[in-house]
């Protein structure tokens, strides 16, 4: 067994910038169940649908990068509405039986109509962080600056920095607008919003579209390093970004982002890192899906209200 | 409302006797493979009877029953070649083995419950395939195994053709899952079977009035485990050949969802279920077969996918029936 703490930095550089993408996806999780105690199973397939947008706006049609970001995230916005206003609303969301069969149903459909249309080769979608813009000095290299003798990429920097900027205007939209307050007052009680006036169905969908276009982001992010864009490229991510939720607690916003990032030190450090330790090779996949599915399990076992989560208090 | 009922009742008789005679009339009209295919068709009833019994009447969702027909089809595949056993024993012990598999998920289940219980075992069906693929001295690893041994007809069985063979096996399914599906009846009717109910309806109060919380929801999830693994049991004694990319996760998917649309809580559910989804992929087989009508063409093509197919499926009828199929013209007295 080697210790070897040369290399440690990047795994732990590669494990904050992935675990900030489980975070935007985890957040999106949570936008849906904070409102409506619903996990929506089609999170990553509505993410991946919104990466293709991109790919059809931005290698196809030529539009500029930023530019097919933005209104890839507004079409899934206007889709995420679609969804909850025609599938979810007519359902009582406390019956959990029917909500999660209209959501695995859009996974399957989601899933079959993007391997339809752009079948299910990896398709390269261009990185928003590939090399430094021309205007940032150089520090070490076009594509890395040099902390700790380790590569810290632009990409990560990227991720980090469009995450906090996206998680503050997330947080001016919910503090500051009319919308934003519907949302935390359905999302605190339901019943009490309805009373006061707050147009429950209208609030709900609120919550879908920044969902949506959250992970639509998300998706966008974690493409360069899978390759590019292709149907299944979520799967996994959607598991990773469940652990994450679950950890931060399934009802927390920040809890999920930080639940997120957890989980990609998580896998990074313990289990990649550890991995070189211990057997003095990389044992990836499987190792990390467990590492996950036991995340979420340890949690719902010993503390279902995760780390930032609301504890529930039942009575007969 | 009794006329109704009776109505129903004998729509129900009819059913039934069609659904016998069908049974009865398909070894003569097939072909081996069509028999074969029927055969893993009535098998797949006992994977929708597991997650009935689960979720149905236990109350927990689980999205990983998949795990559990792997279990099955790897555990029987071990014992009949590795430990060559006869057929029946390893049967019957490949059930069982998924049963107490199914027992140790059920102590999470203790604690977990509703939409966190989906989360955890969605999470077991999707580790479930590369964690099978590091066994495999039992699972055959990546490409799978094919079984040795055949599950063939005995001597006293008339006739030592393929097709006697065929329709030896084909008979032994079908009386394994009508056994099966008499055995859960029992099963949920019993004292045992109405505290299940009772802890699913209300665990604190049931608890209050003394039903053992703790060996109730092991004892449902093993029962259900074992019955989702004896189709896996079964489908090797069809088709001698284990392999992980059989169980993804998708497949614990669709099984869940066959309970849910067939109807939850009722034996015949699981039945109905399984008809609607074989229905639903027929009528996708068939629509796929048109060609050549233009704008519209495009979207029959998308049809070819039964993941497609089946997705909207879903979705149309849990619209159409929120309380499954088997809950057809009984929804004024679940309203009460």
């Amino acid at each position: 067994m080697t210790w070897n703490f040369d290399i440690l930095p990047d795994f732990i550089f590669n494990g904050l910038s992935l675990g900030a993408i489980y975070g935007t996806v985890a957040l999106a999780l949570v936008l849906i169940f904070k409102a409506t105690t619903l996990i929506n199973f089609a999170t990553g397939e509505l993410a991946m649908l919104g990466a293709f947008l991109v790919y059809v706006l931005h290698m196809e049609q030529g539009l500029w990068l930023w530019l097919s970001m933005a209104l890839a995230m507004m079409i899934s916005a206007g889709l995420g509405v679609l969804i909850e206003r025609s599938l979810t609303r007519p359902f009582d969301p406390a019956d959990h039986l029917p909500v999660v069969l209209i959501t695995l149903g859009l996974f399957l459909i989601i899933n079959a109509v993007a391997g339809d249309i752009w079948n299910y080769q990896v398709r390269i979608l261009s990185n928003p962080f590939g090399k430094f813009p021309s205007w940032v000095p150089s520090v070490g290299g076009d594509r890395f600056i040099e902390v700790f003798g380790s590569r810290l990429k632009y990409q990560s920097i990227g991720i980090w920095v469009t995450l906090a900027f996206a998680l503050f205007v997330l947080g001016l939209i919910l503090n500051r607008t009319k919308a934003g307050l519907a949302f935390r007052a359905v999302s605190s009680n339901v019943e009490s919003a309805r009373l006061v006036g707050v147009h429950t169905g209208r609030t709900l969908g609120f919550g879908w579209a920044i969902a949506s276009a959250f992970g639509t982001l998300g998706a966008v992010l974690v493409a360069p390093q899978l390759g590019g864009v292709n149907p299944n490229m979520m799967a996994t991510i959607l598991i990773y970004a469940l652990a994450g939720a679950a950890l931060g607690g399934l009802d927390s916003l920040g809890g999920a982002v930080l639940g997120g990032i957890l989980v990609g030190l998580i896998q990074a450090v313990l289990v990649t890192w550890g991995g070189v330790v211990v057997f003095g090779q990389l044992y990836m996949s499987i190792l990390q899906l467990a590492a996950a599915f036991l995340i979420i399990l340890i949690v719902l076992l010993f503390r279902p209200s995760g780390l930032f989560g609301t504890r529930r208090v039942e009575r007969v | 409302m009794i006329g109704a009922e009776q109505r129903l009742s004998r729509m129900g008789a009819f059913g039934t006797a069609a659904l016998c005679l069908a049974l009865a009339v398909i070894p003569f009209l097939t072909t081996t493979t069509s028999l074969r295919q029927a055969s893993q068709i009535i098998v797949s009833v006992l994977a929708v009877l597991g997650v009935n019994v689960a979720t149905g009447y236990g109350g927990m969702i689980s999205l990983g029953h998949g795990v559990f027909v792997g279990v099955g089809a790897f555990a029987t595949g071990y014992y009949v070649d590795d430990l060559s056993m006869p057929w029946l024993l390893a049967i019957a012990l490949g059930a069982v083995t998924a049963g107490i598999s199914g027992a140790l998920v059920g102590l999470p289940a203790l604690r977990i419950k509703g939409i966190h219980l989906a989360l955890v075992t969605l999470g077991l069906a999707i580790v479930f395939r590369p964690l099978s693929k590091r066994f495999p001295s039992i699972t055959g690893g990546v490409s799978g195994r094919s079984i040795d041994a055949r599950f063939d007809a005995p001597g006293w069985w008339p006739g030592d053709s393929r097709m006697a063979s065929s329709v030896y096996r084909y008979v032994f399914c079908v009386l394994v899952v009508l056994l099966a599906l008499w055995a859960t009846w029992n099963v949920v009717n019993s004292r045992f079977g109405r505290s299940m109910r009772a802890l699913r309806d209300n665990d604190t109060a049931a608890a209050v009035y003394g039903i053992d919380l703790v060996s109730a929801r092991v004892t449902t999830f093993a029962i259900s485990a074992g019955l989702t693994g004896l189709c896996g049991a079964l489908q090797v004694a069809l088709v001698p050949f284990v392999s992980q990319d059989k169980f993804p996760a998708q497949e614990s998917l669709v099984i869940y969802a066959s309970a849910v649309v067939g109807g939850l809580g009722t034996i015949w559910g699981s039945v109905l279920g399984v008809i609607a989804r074989t229905v639903v992929g027929k009528v996708g087989d068939l629509v796929a077969g048109f060609d050549g009508l233009g704008p519209v063409g495009e979207f029959f093509d998308l049809l070819d996918d039964s993941a497609f197919v089946f997705g909207l499926g879903l979705i149309v009828l849990t619209f159409l029936f929120p309380g499954g199929l088997a809950g057809i013209g009984r929804k004024d007295r679940l309203r009460k």
